[in-house]
């Protein structure tokens, strides 16, 4: 029995320990990447200088890169010394001056600032990547559920008209009525699925949402006691009697509808919504 | 005058020195009940990651498109007896997000500015994928990328980019299909880069000569003892326990035909078939980040689907240049 005890206290001391160590482990892997990343910017920097001040670099900025030059080839010597924490921060110190640097020269030579969110700015190709990347996520839900034949129309309707944009994008024709067709089409496809999916899951919601809605039978009993809003104490108890009728009914997603209803309710109350 | 009553250790253990020994062969049984400190430390380990890991993201996975749109994939653990989950998007404008809960459900999220409100209704994981366009912003030719996380992540920047700032230390650079992906610590980040010819940092090669190997010696170790120990206990069952697998070996171009692979594990998911298939047309390997290139998959979901497929003996895992070389196995067990 001792050695068993013995035993398994070493397992759990190693096992407490372990992921630390693969930790560790991760976080001091290949420490030279720093420096490849930072010749790389370097070299970059030396590019950009070239390219907007030739031989009248400004002093402020010739400073910086003295700086952040330095750093690098600090860093070279840090890790040829094995000297790791140095290494870190000769990278940083190198790192910072080029930013401030490409800051710099991009500010001097264009002050626009562009907003990514507005669609104008956003390229059409990766825009169908990211569409088509959507798609397949939603196909692979599907096959978990072998819901593929029911929507399997909709999935090859959606891959040629991506081949479709593609061909437009390549030959710049106008893609934005393909592109409006194919959102709605995987909008159409995500709410089928969603319907679909949730049927399957009907067992597993309302076992949940039976434990969910004993407990807050309870809970509205004791806010009763607690002499809380009796109005909305009845407008949750009706909620839940919905709820129940819906659940009976099979109509998952009306139930859930309803139980986000019910949730502002509680919350009217001062009620957790924390099954135990 | 002498005392009657002596206590037994005085009799027993009363040094030259008047030193009392006291045998403590029992002092462990006897101070605490060993089942018991047993247990306790098994609950004490159990919970304490439970505890810590509700909330936070297993995995965060960051694309960054050419046009500066960026793919999040994350994975996270939450409380299973909460009925929703509110989850924060990093920004405003999203795009295309799908949140799966356990089993693969596909749950309701509704998003309002940079949150999403997430019915995960007794969900324990749940995955969410999303593009996000606030991430990334643009100053002449400069792309900054800025984000705070409260996890490390990986950032797959566009192809034909170059750093040239960044605040935070990367932790691991690979290159995946031409493209840098950074491994980054937690806290906030923020990194400049340009767009430009010849800009790829091979960050395997040539790096090899100035690691330090100690730590992945002692783990290496461990892996071979935790391993011969398996093999010795398997042996040992395998002496005593008949064979009710017949164990199939065709020796065809070293690896086994689809067909015979299907056949003789019928159970396959649909989309691990798909990986096998892949596999086998990669002349039976590839590796794990191919797979995920090609299958368009978040890390941990990947890693799931080859422990899967390792797990039912069709795949077996080897390093390669410090990624995973998948390969598919060349004798198989079929499935009862």
């Amino acid at each position: 029995m001792r050695k068993l005890a013995l035993f398994a206290i070493f397992v759990l001391i190693f096992g407490t320990m372990s992921p630390s160590l693969v930790n560790h482990a991760y976080g001091q892997n290949d420490p030279s990447i720093l420096l490849r990343i930072a010749i790389q910017a370097d070299k970059q920097i030396v590019n950009q200088l070239n390219k907007n001040y030739e031989n009248e670099i400004p002093n402020n900025i010739n400073n910086l890169y003295e700086k952040g030059h330095t750093a690098v080839k600090s860093l070279e010597q840090s890790l040829s010394d094995n000297d790791v924490e140095k290494a870190k921060q000769d990278f940083l110190l190198a790192m910072n001056s080029f930013m401030q640097i490409s800051r710099i020269i991009s500010q001097s030579t264009e002050k626009v600032v562009v907003i990514m969110s507005e669609k104008s700015n956003r390229n059409m190709s990766n825009e169908l990547d990211r569409l088509e990347k959507y798609v397949k996520t939603l196909e692979s839900i599907s096959k978990k559920h072998n819901e593929i034949e029911q929507s399997k129309d909709e999935f090859t309707k959606s891959y040629s008209l991506i081949k479709e944009i593609r061909k437009q994008i390549t030959a710049s024709e106008n893609t934005s009525k393909n592109i409006t067709e194919l959102k709605s089409l995987v909008n159409s496809i995500k709410s089928e699925l969603r319907n679909s999916i949730a049927e399957k899951q009907s067992n597993a919601i309302k076992d949940f949402f039976e434990k969910f809605l004993v407990q807050i039978d309870q809970k509205l009993l004791e806010a009763k006691d607690l002499g809380r809003d009796e109005i909305e104490i009845n407008k949750a108890n009706e909620l839940i009697l919905e709820i129940r009728e819906l659940l009976s009914k099979n109509q998952i997603n009306s139930a859930k509808t309803v139980y986000s209803e019910l949730k502002i309710v509680l919350k009217n109350i001062g009620i957790s919504v924390k099954i135990t | 005058m002498i005392s009657l009553i002596e206590p037994t250790q005085l009799k027993n253990s009363l040094g030259d020195d008047g030193i009392l020994f006291v045998r403590n062969d029992c002092i462990f049984d006897t101070m605490v009940k060993t089942p018991l400190l047993v247990a306790s430390m098994i609950i004490v380990a159990a919970l304490l990651p439970i505890q810590s890991s509700f909330s936070s993201p297993r995995d965060l996975d960051l694309i960054i498109y050419s046009d500066g749109t960026t793919h999040v994939s994350t994975e996270i653990d939450i409380d299973p007896f909460l009925t929703d989950y509110e989850l924060n998007l990093f920004g405003s404008s999203i795009d295309n997000l799908v949140v799966v809960g356990d089993n693969g459900f596909l749950l309701d999220a509704d998003v309002v500015d940079n949150t999403a409100l997430i019915q995960t209704f007794g969900s324990s994981v749940i995955t969410i994928e999303y593009d996000i366009h606030d991430l990334v912003s643009k100053q002449g030719r400069l792309w900054t990328f800025s984000l705070d996380s409260v996890s490390d992540f990986t950032l797959l920047l566009p192809k034909n980019s170059a750093i040239v700032g960044m605040t935070n230390l990367p932790i691991n650079m690979e290159l995946i299909n031409e493209q840098n992906q950074l491994t980054l610590s937690s806290g906030s980040t923020e990194i400049d880069y340009f767009f430009s010819t010849n800009t790829i940092v091979n960050p395997i090669e040539n790096t090899k000569n100035e690691k330090d190997y100690s730590l992945y010696v002692i783990i290496s170790g461990i892996i071979i003892v935790i391993l011969a120990s398996i093999i010795i206990i398997i042996r040992n069952k395998q002496k005593n326990v008949k064979v009710i697998n017949e164990v199939v070996t065709i020796q065809k171009n070293d690896v086994l035909d689809l067909e015979t692979i299907f056949k003789l594990k019928p159970d396959l998911r649909e989309d691990d078939k798909e990986l096998v298939k892949f596999i086998f047309n990669n002349n039976g390997e590839a590796l794990e980040s191919e797979l995920r290139k090609k299958f368009l998959q978040p890390r941990t979901t990947m890693w799931r689907a080859v422990k899967r497929l390792e797990r039912e003996g069709v795949i077996e895992i080897e390093k390669k240049d410090l990624q995973n070389l998948v390969k598919l196995c060349k004798t198989m067990e079929e499935n009862n």
